[in-house]
């Protein structure tokens, strides 16, 4: 029995820049190793200048590796072919400003090649989805950030990729829209879609990804599940009602006479962005993301 | 693991050029020089007064011809930068490209939805020129019937076939600025080399016609080569001929029309090569 092709396979890619004409270089990726299998949500982190933008760019075909060899789904990342199981959101997505929404999804929907009655279908189903009806009719240029990036996401998914791309999706957006995006990255999980995820929020990321990779300069530095890299397999929290003093000193007898040692006694915390999103209305967009992503369930599974 | 192919669309290459136009359009850049040139075409009439001697009606039809070169080529070649820069510099190039689309539909697109943008410049000025034509040869049968003995003077067609010519060039033009923008770097760049060899393709035949024949063999080819490399651009200039009662000759104006295509499909290939190379 065969086995499974991964979703994106990279070999030895290095990539090298010319950076002044009499021919010094820059190395942006350094001899990376990369596997991502199919379904899983993988994050590419490193700081600014670390190579994950180039490598993403690399995968996609708009860049050429100077060694080494990068695969999508089995097919070289160089050939038009690689592309036709991919959707890509960039960084800070912009649009063609004077088309509206819909026109600029089914833009890109025609350059996929969806054609025929499915187009008008699909294209309503992927603006549904990331919560877009309500504005898919007005120009882009009117858009917020939030909304550049749920219409980018449309696109992405118009054709119905294998492989998601994602390029910071949610540099610049404010805490409710982050979130948003997390969940219908979750939602993509679910639908069995692999998902390339970069960013250095990283609070977000451990969030959503299955699996993180970290670059700097260029070098993986760290690969592996989220569990395995932040998990601390020998230690254990529990969460108490508030003992008092005495019953604390009990404990710690008890746990101390069984060779175990009470580590510290903290109050938990919330995290700042749960506590923000738990304070701040969501806006009431017409037919916004709280409606498309809490309740939205039209499945992402037409074939174009 | 054996993938279909994709190939080459004319469907993806239509929507590139369809959505460039319409980028195109709403520019204020194409507004304001199409403005300009229907107003100066419509004002020909205006300046009867300076007619330098030759007929009312030739004078109408060179100050048309006139404004359509110039602001024609100062169309061509800001549009053509403006939109393919667009694409680069806000990073739409990148959404497309990272589609199943290959590089040859993102040019040629580019350069149908210029070469559709020029289109519309020359047949709104045409048609103004050929319309004010009508109009004041109409008024002048009246006012001298005597001249007008056998009918109209204006041989419409060849206006229109000159149109079409002058259409053409600009495609080559625009092909041009297009393979330098697939190499440079920026808008400015492009749009002054651009300029240099639109005069460079203007003047070329008197390069031709002072050093072409010269003894110095190696010279004469070098003069030749260039002759060959930059398009000769007088080829085109057949407005001339209107006013000479001969009028254009259709086998000319095929083998002038020939020549842009043949050059417009060599330099828009250079370009796609230049292209699908480039890192975006």
């Amino acid at each position: 029995m065969s086995q499974p092709v991964a979703a994106i396979s990279i070999q030895g890619l290095t990539k090298d820049f010319s950076v002044t004409l009499r021919g010094v270089k820059l190395r942006a990726v350094d001899a990376l190793n990369l596997e991502v299998a199919e379904g899983q949500v993988y994050g590419l982190l490193g700081p600014n200048g670390s190579g994950k933008s180039t490598t993403i760019k690399i995968i996609l075909g708009l860049l050429e590796a100077t060694v080494g060899e990068v695969r999508v789904f089995g097919v070289p990342a160089n050939q038009v072919e690689a592309r036709r199981n991919v959707g890509y959101l960039p960084e800070a997505p912009y649009f063609y400003r004077y088309l509206s929404g819909r026109e600029l999804v089914k833009f890109y929907a025609r350059v996929c090649g969806v054609s025929g009655s499915r187009l008008g279908t699909r294209v309503d189903e992927v603006i549904d989805w990331v919560g877009l009806s309500g504005a898919a009719d007005r120009r882009v240029g009117t858009y917020s950030k939030g909304m550049l990036q749920r219409i980018g996401l449309a696109q992405a998914l118009v054709h119905d990729p294998k492989l998601i791309v994602l390029d910071e999706p949610t540099a610049g957006v404010d805490p409710v829209g982050s979130a948003e995006m997390c969940e219908l990255i979750r939602k993509l999980k679910q639908q069995g879609k692999t998902v390339l995820i970069t960013s250095h929020l990283l609070a977000q990321i451990e969030d959503v990804c299955d699996r993180v990779a970290i670059l700097d300069r260029g070098k993986l530095i760290v690969e592996g599940s989220v569990l395995e890299l932040v998990g601390q397999r020998d230690r254990q929290a529990l969460i108490v009602d508030p003992l008092p003093e005495a019953d604390l000193e009990a404990l710690r007898g008890w746990l101390a006479s069984r060779g175990h040692s009470l580590n510290a006694v903290e109050q938990p915390r919330a995290r700042l962005d749960q506590l923000f999103l738990s304070k701040v209305s969501r806006p009431g967009r017409p037919g916004g993301a709280s409606a498309g992503v809490g309740s939205n369930e039209v499945p992402l599974d037409a074939k174009p | 693991m054996s993938v279909a192919s994709v190939p080459f669309s004319f469907s993806r290459l239509s929507l590139i050029a369809g959505n460039t136009f319409l980028e195109a359009v709403r520019q204020k850049l194409f507004n304001f020089l199409l403005l300009l040139a229907v107003g100066l075409v419509a004002s020909a009439q205006f300046f009867r007064e300076f007619n330098f001697g030759s007929s009312e009606l030739k004078f109408i039809s060179d100050f048309g011809f006139g404004a359509l070169i110039f602001f024609g080529s100062a169309l061509t070649i800001a549009t053509t930068a403006q939109l393919f820069f667009s694409e680069i510099e806000n990073r739409t190039a990148l959404t497309l490209l990272a589609k199943p689309l290959w590089r040859a539909e993102f040019v040629f697109g580019k350069f149908l939805g210029v070469f559709a943008v020029i289109g519309v410049f020359c047949a709104l000025t045409i048609g103004l020129m050929m319309a004010l034509l009508w109009h004041r040869e109409g008024q002048l049968m009246n006012i001298r019937p005597e001249d007008f003995a056998n009918g109209r003077l204006i041989a419409y067609g060849d206006l229109l076939v000159v149109g079409v010519l002058q259409w053409l060039k600009f495609g080559v033009l625009a092909a041009i600025v297009l393979l330098i923008a697939s190499f440079s770097n920026t808008n400015l760049f492009t749009v002054v080399t651009g300029f240099f060899v639109l005069v460079i393709c203007h003047l070329q035949y008197l390069a031709r016609d002072a050093w072409g024949n010269v003894d110095n063999a190696v010279l004469g080819l070098v003069v030749r080569a260039l002759g060959f490399i930059f398009p000769n651009f007088q080829l085109f200039n057949l407005a001339d001929q209107i006013g000479q009662g001969s009028g254009v000759s259709p086998v000319v104006a095929l083998q002038v029309a020939g020549y842009a295509v043949a050059y417009i499909g060599v330099i828009g290939g250079l370009a796609v090569y230049s292209f699908r190379n480039r890192e975006i």
